[in-house]
């Protein structure tokens, strides 16, 4: 557990290389590296066990990806074998490229999917609300029922799965899925509003101090008209390509309005810090670890545009690329996990199990 | 401090308004009740307190509202919440975060306090609520009574001059809810705080309150007043009430203590010869009141570890050696060998009803389950025979959940083994285990997805193989025909508990399991709950039953089962168990108990007491 910022930052620099990166040796890597960090810090989380299962889940869908894909997709130069063309949409070339896209592309949805569970399993989710300042009112407050959705269902879904089979529920198809969706749709909405009550209820979102009828009033017309320009940019930059630069400078006006607007609305509203949470030093690594990936990524896609980019079809080749620079750069990513199991070493438990359990994790990434 | 003037409030497009022309008074530091039957707008009634009503559900709202000075319509729920503090029915979805002191922290927070001044605020109310030990917790770790002590700290950190709680202890055991309601005893004696309660089981909180406020719904006006004149007047009556209006007593007594002398006078009218001999009142059989709920009455103070005790271990020899694991001293339980199990089978006989000489249905030996490593259950052992009525009593958290669970094959025994109708949980499959056991678990939201509450049923008549339609009776005899074309989940809370009992039972299963079959339920509805069980052990169906209500249990079973962290406690007669439980005695038993309890069994029911009348 550790400062929810921190933690925040190490996302980010592990999801944007995960999201701008198709070459699967590289993908490889951060899931390594997230996957030796979940390790490191799931030990004894009570979260762990639910994002498992959820992990299991996305494992077997990514399985299911190759072979699907492949049996869609008959380009490519490397030919597997081949299926009588006259069997509807299979029919055709098993090419080694389809595999390996099918592979590729579930690979990154997994991949995302361990960085999400490192984060909650790495800090308090509800943390995060307390970070969100405080004129977002009623955007903290659908964040942090989105936040405790997850969770919830997760468990709610075991109770329904439980009552629908000893009403002698099985599955038959994807009408039988109904008796387990709706309820349990129904059930994190329920709980949803009890908690966005009980929030309310509590004063959350501070209290608006101070501010004139008038001034408010002023506030809320400049933030329409920045919302506008923003509207006016997109379109600019998306459809007048001529003038690319017109657009964009539109859009960074109008952010920049809308950021002081906000940091005005902020000045009225009051709310306090129980307790900051202490920045460790662990929290520097965690969050420079992920702020010197993310940053070297973008940079390293500014310098070549070809240096990430993996497509296996021709005329690209299936086999990857690889930078060992950039793999260095990515392993940079496991650094937290590295150091948190350094610590628990240091402590008298034995700290073979989490070495142990590592490697197990590890060896779910390919 | 509280002042309604016709107030009129409508839920968006609803037809009629659920609180009509209301006008209530509340002074600084009163204590009240309110009470009413679900549907009937207690809750809207509360959350009109704070703003919640109408500025989170919207609606049409007339008439004028004034909360310690301040207009909660104006100020918004925002507004409201330092001088009003909220505490809702489900402890589990009302937090924020996750440990104890971030929650705590939260409201002050949010109202900009200083540190220095949370930190002070902070530890004062640690301490007046006595959860320090539970400061650095996670809240998921916490028992369901710790959870509500800590909700309501959560408010009282804004120093509030008004607490208002939604029944706080529906979801409780009879002691965590006394743990709480002394709690709020005390807050409003010692801060002279103005304490707000809803809540169905009007026994638990009568005893504490001031003034009960009872909203008839319907747009009826309300009756307000000292608890015995109200409840003099209500429909449905906590059991001493029932049994005062029934003989007449007057004024009419609240606690056991109250009652006390009375039943004295009752009884040394029946065994004396020249005494006078008690009037029951004109209202008395004819009219069925309506009772409900666990009966914990602060005086009564009794040695807590008599509960680890069997029954029939003060004295008398016990009719009944049950296959119990005695608490504490053994580390390992006693195992019964199948022999001295049928000795134990046997037994059965000498104390169980008429009703009760069938064949044995459910078999527990020595079953042991752990959750994540966490026992649950450590050796539990027992016997049903068909056609009997089992209530499984304990504390949150002691295993009751579990057990059920493990009879309808949910869970296999980790150790131990389970036969259930001559199979064994752990080789039959759950299909099979279903065409004899229902299983209605806790939460009927679990259960319900369909369109209509007739299609509920029919699904699981389909899902068994069975003819879609055959359910009809089973609509009327729970009193939900009228709702068979609507959408379950637009249903009260009670009517979806019986929608999700008719899901289960459609099924024609031969033994019932009821998971806390009364939780959110008002006494109406579990009247007719009882009636619709008594029918089914009528037609020699087996019923078990978990439960903290202890006259549910009382009124619906004949043996009782007490399990206490993961281990059988107590088993026996309905009557022996619940009578010398200090925690689980209904009020009557508490009443007529005690003196000469070696003579004859003690009643447990009003009934019980009118019927002994001559």
């Amino acid at each position: 557990m550790g400062h929810t910022l921190a933690w925040l930052l190490w996302t980010l620099g592990a999801a944007v290389p995960a999201l701008l990166i198709r070459n699967p040796l590289y993908l490889a890597i951060i899931g390594l590296a997230a996957a030796v960090v979940y390790a490191a810090a799931g030990q004894g989380s009570d979260q762990a066990q639910s994002w498992r299962a959820l992990l299991k889940i996305g494992a077997l869908m990514w399985f299911v990806a190759i072979p699907l894909n492949a049996l869609m997709v008959h380009q490519g130069r490397y030919v597997l074998f081949r299926l009588p063309l006259d069997w509807p949409l299979v029919g055709g070339a098993i090419t080694l490229e389809a595999m390996a896209y099918g592979f590729v592309a579930g690979l990154a949805i997994w991949v995302l999917l361990l960085i999400f569970a490192t984060f909650n399993v790495c800090v308090d989710a509800s943390e995060l609300l307390r970070l969100a300042p405080p004129f977002l009112y009623q955007a903290g407050v659908v964040t942090s029922i989105a936040l405790t959705f997850m969770p919830q269902m997760l468990s709610s879904a075991r109770e329904i799965r439980e009552a629908q089979r000893i009403r002698g529920h099985r599955f038959r198809g994807w009408r039988s899925l109904l008796p387990l969706f709706v309820p349990l749709v129904t059930t994190g909405l329920e709980h949803a509003i009890q908690l966005a009550e009980s929030m309310e209820a509590r004063g959350f979102g501070g209290e608006l101090t101070g501010m004139s009828p008038r001034q408010g009033n002023r506030l809320r017309l400049a933030m329409i008209v920045a919302l506008a320009m923003a509207l006016a940019g997109l379109f600019l930059q998306t459809y007048y390509r001529q003038r690319p630069e017109l657009g964009l400078a539109m859009l960074a006006t109008a952010g920049l309005a809308l950021i002081a607007c906000f940091a005005a609305l902020g000045r009225h509203v009051r709310r306090s810090r129980f307790r900051r949470t202490d920045r460790s030093a662990a929290d520097l690594v965690v969050a420079g670890s992920g702020l010197i990936v993310a940053l070297g990524v973008v940079a390293v896609r500014a310098m070549d545009r070809m240096a990430l980019i993996y497509y296996p079809y021709p005329p690209y080749s299936p086999f990857p690329a690889f930078d060992p620079l950039v793999g260095a750069l990515l392993m940079l990513l496991a650094v937290p996990g590295v150091v948190w199991m350094l610590r628990e070493a240091g402590r008298p438990v034995s700290p073979s199990a989490s070495a142990d359990s590592a490697a197990d994790a590890a060896e779910h990434a390919p | 401090m509280i002042a309604l003037e016709r107030l009129t409030y409508s839920y968006p497009g609803a037809p009629r308004p659920v609180l009509r022309d209301l006008s209530l008074r509340i002074a600084e530091g009163e204590m009240v009740l309110v009470v009413g039957a679900s549907g009937a707008g207690k809750s809207t009634l509360l959350r009109c307190l704070n703003g919640l009503v109408p500025h989170f559900y919207g609606g049409a709202i007339a008439g004028s509202l004034r909360v310690a000075g301040r207009d909660p319509i104006a100020a918004q729920p925002r507004g409201m919440s330092a001088v009003v503090g909220f505490v809702f029915q489900d402890p589990e979805t009302q937090f924020v975060v996750d440990t104890v002191e971030s929650e705590l922290v939260f409201a002050m927070e949010n109202h900009n306090l200083p540190p220095a001044a949370m930190r002070e605020r902070l530890e004062r109310v640690l301490d007046r609520l006595a959860i320090r030990h539970l400061r650095q917790r996670r809240i998921s770790t916490l028992s369901g009574g710790e959870k509500q002590r800590v909700a309501i700290a959560s408010v009282l950190t804004l120093e509030p001059r008004v607490l208002v709680l939604d029944e706080p202890t529906s979801q409780l055991d009879p002691e965590a809810a006394d743990d709480v309601l002394s709690t709020l005893q005390r807050l409003n004696r010692e801060l002279a705080l103005t304490v707000i309660v809803s809540e169905h089981r009007i026994e638990r909180v009568a005893p504490y309150v001031h003034r009960v406020v009872y909203l008839p719904g319907e747009g009826q006006p309300l009756l307000d007043g000292a608890p015995r004149d109200v409840l003099a007047q209500v429909p449905f009556a906590p059991p001493l009430v029932a049994l005062g209006r029934a003989l007449g007593w007057e004024p009419l007594p609240l606690t056991v203590e109250e009652a006390a002398p009375y039943a004295r006078a009752l009884r040394e009218a029946l065994s004396g010869s020249g005494g006078p001999s008690p009037q029951p009142s004109p209202q008395s059989t004819g009219d069925r009141v309506q009772r409900e709920g666990a009966a914990v009455v602060p005086s009564e103070a009794r040695d807590l570890d008599a509960l680890s005790e069997a029954p029939g271990e003060s004295g008398r020899p016990s009719p009944h050696p049950s296959p119990r694991v005695q608490g504490g001293g053994a580390e390992r339980p006693v195992v019964p060998s199948v022999g001295r199990r049928h000795g134990v089978a046997q037994d059965l006989d000498a104390h169980a009803d008429e009703s009760a000489d069938g064949p044995v249905e459910i078999l527990v030996d020595d079953l042991w389950h752990a959750y994540n490593g966490r026992p649950a259950l450590r050796g539990v052992s027992l016997a049903v025979r068909r056609g009997e009525a089992v209530a499984i009593m304990g504390r949150n958290g002691s295993g009751k959940t579990t057990l059920l669970k493990h009879l309808v094959g949910l869970l296999t025994p980790a150790r131990g083994s389970v036969r259930v109708a001559g199979m064994d949980t752990r080789r039959a499959t759950v299909e099979d285990l279903i065409r004899v056991v229902g299983y209605v678990p806790q939460n009927p939201n679990a259960l319900l997805f369909a369109d209509t509450v007739r299609e509920e049923l029919a699904f699981t008549r389909r899902s068994h193989g069975l003819d879609a339609s055959g359910a009809d009776g089973l609509l009327d005899t729970l009193g939900i025909a009228a709702h068979a074309e609507d959408y379950p989940r637009d249903l009260s809370v009670g009517e979806r508990q019986r929608v999700a009992l008719a899901a289960i039972l459609a099924a024609e299963p031969e033994i019932i399991l009821l998971d806390e079959p009364t939780r959110g339920i008002d006494a109406l509805q579990k009247g007719a709950l009882l009636r619709y069980l008594a029918e089914e052990r009528a037609r020699g169906r087996t019923l078990l039953l978990s439960t903290h209500d202890v006259e549910l249990a009382a009124e619906a079973a004949d043996r009782v089962i007490i399990l206490e962290e993961g281990r059988v406690a107590a088993d026996g007669p309905a009557r022996e168990v619940l009578g010398r439980s200090p925690v689980f005695a209904p009020q009557i038993a508490r009443l007529f108990g005690e003196p000469d309890a070696q003579a004859s069994p003690a009643p447990m029911t009003v009934d019980d007491v009118l019927r002994s009348l001559p």
